[in-house]
């Protein structure tokens, strides 16, 4: 009896070297929310379904609205399935991918957003700080009453990150302007964001930007007759004349590149340990626009080429050229700029970014402060 | 009596113990026969869908591992709510009481200093009367102010749910988080043990079971349990016996909202190991346990039985998700037909129905013989 189960093994064992050999892969994905949900997962949940049309050695699996605290029994299951690579793609899940990592030396795991690594667990994020700077040069010089309306999530370090991206494009294009800023403690709450947007309306903000997994927001703007930038996903469909641009993701970019380097044999469950995507406009992983290849709705073009910025470095130019010449700056490989270049002060007066210089990545997925130019409540300020 | 059609309805006080666990299971029958209709709607085989949830839940290891953990927090709360129910003190807050209990658990865990071996045992303590005083509160505004009990317990939930999110955006954000909205994560020492290969925080568990046989105890042993029953079947009663309100309600809540706490802190020291967002601290446990309660009619032992009920159906909606490829939304349909034929067919317990040909049976003596 024992002896057959030795045998057995053996050829499972075979059967699985054979397998590997061969290159297929199992993917499995852990989402957070529900795919529906028009914003994070709905746009990870499409990576993986483009990504499993194109690879034909690429099967692939997901999970949604998984509660944190639970991803590890998904992730149990997901291996029990035959995953060999397994995406947790939020950051709660970190602790328990880490420890999944441990429990599974075999199986290749990555996880989105997070800091944590091992050798058989990677690292990544696709972040939107540049989009966010080119979409505020877009609103300062939109904006009429100088007042600009933003509905933010939380008070973490990436939204404050973007915030203060968008404020500093803003400042760019229109010294004078302000973001006005209203939190609403979720990730997907229509009613808040609308509740919020509202409130920012009867402040006299009159361009809006927003951080929340729904189109609500271009919505009550439009209603309002007011301008607004897409987040997350293409929302140039809720309002043709009112979307400027926004933020839109690729993590097929990110997916992709990833799951060529394991087929390739050049990842491995052993040397994962420094392997951290932090993918921006130049890796293709974001896109400024309305719509996917609409970086700017023709219906505001006149006016920004209208809108002339007397510029430090440029001289008399544009806000729709500077908008160009920024993004080719930042989406060309070589990166010749970066929106938090020294000097950056935040709005109690502190230098936080030396002149000339530019943040590390550490420095932006931790920063806490709020750019001259932000008003509103800001937990977690710094000095307070 | 009423005729319903050829039917006779006739009205039964005390249901007997075999009518009801037959109804019971008709209810799930039912519920499983018209889940059986939807998975077939989905294109999933009815038969291999249930033999797959049977299989990943009940015929492994692993599944009743899963069962087991998703039990734990809504026995300690049902057990409370029973306890509370029998007194009809109408405690929907067991959500908030949780979260209480989590928080001061925290509180223990990361602030207090107090080493190893007393350290769980402290954060158990912090925990019950954390949720015994969020618990308290109302029962202290229904007898002295007549404040509805089902509004403030309800309220008091929201209440400590922004209080969560207050602590973990401002004054306990851990350092170690990155700006993210969490507390640090505890030491070791606040961790609770798990059976070996699986996520059930055994002591948990343990203290739960033993809060079952202990609150069956008390409410058919002790002059308090006597009491309670008295306020719960009559408050009339309860008046002219002398029976002082104040304290039989500030008691039950103390043992309602105490067990709700315990299952918090069973929560952030057996998984999570932090304080988080309150929607992932509990999954709606502390309002699914009000069902626990109810259908354990009174009874803390039964709770053990309709929290495991519970604890499997939790269970298989996520082998609906992830072993059935369906989307997650059909866990929720299929979890709700299971509580609208339970509570459903709730009538037939209390009505005797008796096929009679019209006519028939319309005297008080056709319609009482046979019992």
């Amino acid at each position: 009896m024992r002896r057959f189960a030795v045998l057995v093994l053996m050829v499972m064992t075979a059967f699985g070297l054979v397998a590997l050999a061969e290159g297929e892969i199992k993917a499995g994905f852990i989402y957070v929310g529900p795919i529906g949900d028009y914003g994070w997962s709905f746009a990870h949940n499409e990576a993986r379904e483009m990504l499993d049309q194109e690879f034909d050695w690429l099967e692939t699996v997901y999970v949604e609205s998984v509660p944190e605290g639970q991803a590890g029994t998904f992730i149990d299951q997901l291996v029990a399935q035959g995953c060999n690579v397994i995406f947790t793609t939020s950051f709660g899940f970190m602790d328990e991918t880490i420890e999944a990592a441990a429990r599974y030396p075999d199986v290749i795991f990555a996880h989105c957003s997070g800091f944590k690594r091992a050798p058989n667990s990677a690292t990544y994020m696709a972040d939107f700080y540049q989009v966010y700077y080119l979409n505020g040069i877009m609103a300062g010089a939109l904006t009429k009453s100088g007042k600009i309306g933003y509905v933010g999530a939380f008070p973490i370090p990436e939204v404050k990150r973007h915030i203060n991206a968008f404020t500093i494009g803003v400042r760019e294009a229109n010294p004078d302007a302000e973001v006005h800023v209203k939190w609403i403690y979720e990730w997907f709450n229509p009613a808040a964001a609308k509740e919020a947007a509202e409130a920012l309306i009867a402040e006299g903000c009159d361009v809006f930007a927003f951080t929340e997994d729904s189109p609500t927001v271009v919505q009550v703007a439009a209603e309002n007759g007011f301008v607004s930038f897409g987040h997350y996903t293409p929302m140039y469909q809720f309002a043709p004349d009112k979307v400027v641009s926004g933020q839109i993701v690729h993590w097929e970019a990110i997916y992709r590149d990833f799951l060529t380097k394991v087929h390739q044999g050049l990842y491995t469950n052993e040397n994962l340990q420094h392997v951290d995507y932090w993918w921006l406009l130049s890796q293709g992983a974001v896109e400024v626009g309305a719509e996917p290849g609409m970086m700017i709705n023709p219906v505001f073009k006149d006016d920004l080429k209208a809108y002339i910025i007397d510029h430090p470095t440029f001289g008399e130019i544009s806000a729709y050229d500077l908008v160009m010449v920024r993004h080719n700056q930042m989406a060309d490989p070589g990166v010749t700029f970066d929106p938090f270049q020294g000097p950056v002060y935040d709005r109690k007066g502190n230098l936080v970014v030396p002149e000339g210089m530019w943040p590390s990545v550490d420095t932006l997925i931790t920063l806490e402060w709020a750019v001259e130019g932000v008003v509103g409540p800001w937990p977690g300020e710094p000095g307070e | 009596m009423k005729r319903f059609g050829p039917f006779l309805l006739e009205r039964r006080l005390a249901p007997p113990r075999g009518v009801v666990l037959g109804v019971s299971v008709l209810a799930v029958v039912l519920a499983l026969l018209v889940g059986a209709v939807i998975f077939a709607g989905y294109g999933v085989d009815p038969w291999h869908a249930y033999a797959t949830i049977a299989k990943s839940t009940l015929g492994s290891r692993y599944g009743l591992m899963e069962i087991l953990r998703r039990t734990i927090p809504l026995l300690l709360c049902g057990v409370g709510l029973v306890i509370s129910f029998r007194a009809q003190f109408w405690n929907i807050g067991a959500e908030g009481q949780l979260l209480a209990g989590a928080v001061a658990a925290t509180g223990v865990a990361l602030f207090s200093g107090i080493p190893r071996p007393w350290l769980l045992p402290a954060m158990f303590g912090a925990g019950f009367l954390a949720g015994a005083i969020w618990g308290m509160i109302p029962a202290f505004l229904k007898v002295k102010l007549k404040v509805n009990d089902v509004i403030s317990t309800l309220m008091m939930n929201y209440i400590m749910i922004y209080i969560v999110e207050w602590l973990i955006h401002g004054p306990w954000k851990g350092p170690t988080m990155r700006g993210f909205a969490y507390t640090d994560t505890f030491s070791k020492a606040g961790w609770l043990p798990l059976l070996p290969l699986s996520r059930v925080h055994w002591p948990t568990l343990v203290i739960g079971v033993a809060a079952a046989v202990l609150a069956a105890l008390v409410l058919a042993r002790t002059r308090l349990g006597y009491e309670v029953r008295v306020v719960g079947e009559s408050e009339g009663a309860a008046r002219y016996a002398g029976i002082n309100f104040l304290r039989v309600s500030l008691a039950v809540m103390l043992l309602s909202g105490g067990l709700a706490g315990l299952a918090g802190v069973g929560e952030v020291a057996g998984i999570h190991h932090k304080l988080l967002s309150p929607t992932q601290v509990s999954m709606n446990y502390g309002y699914t346990a009000i069902i626990v309660a109810w259908l354990a009619r009174g009874s803390p032992l039964a709770a053990i039985v309709t929290s495991l009920l519970f604890g499997l159906i939790f269970a298989a909606g996520d082998v609906i998700k992830v072993s059935l490829r369906m989307p997650f939304q059909v866990t929720g349909v299929f979890n709700g037909l299971i509580l609208f034929f339970l509570i459903g067919v709730e009538l037939l317990m209390y009505w005797r129905v008796k096929l009679s040909p019209k006519g028939e049976g319309w005297t008080g003596k056709a319609g009482s013989s046979g019992s």
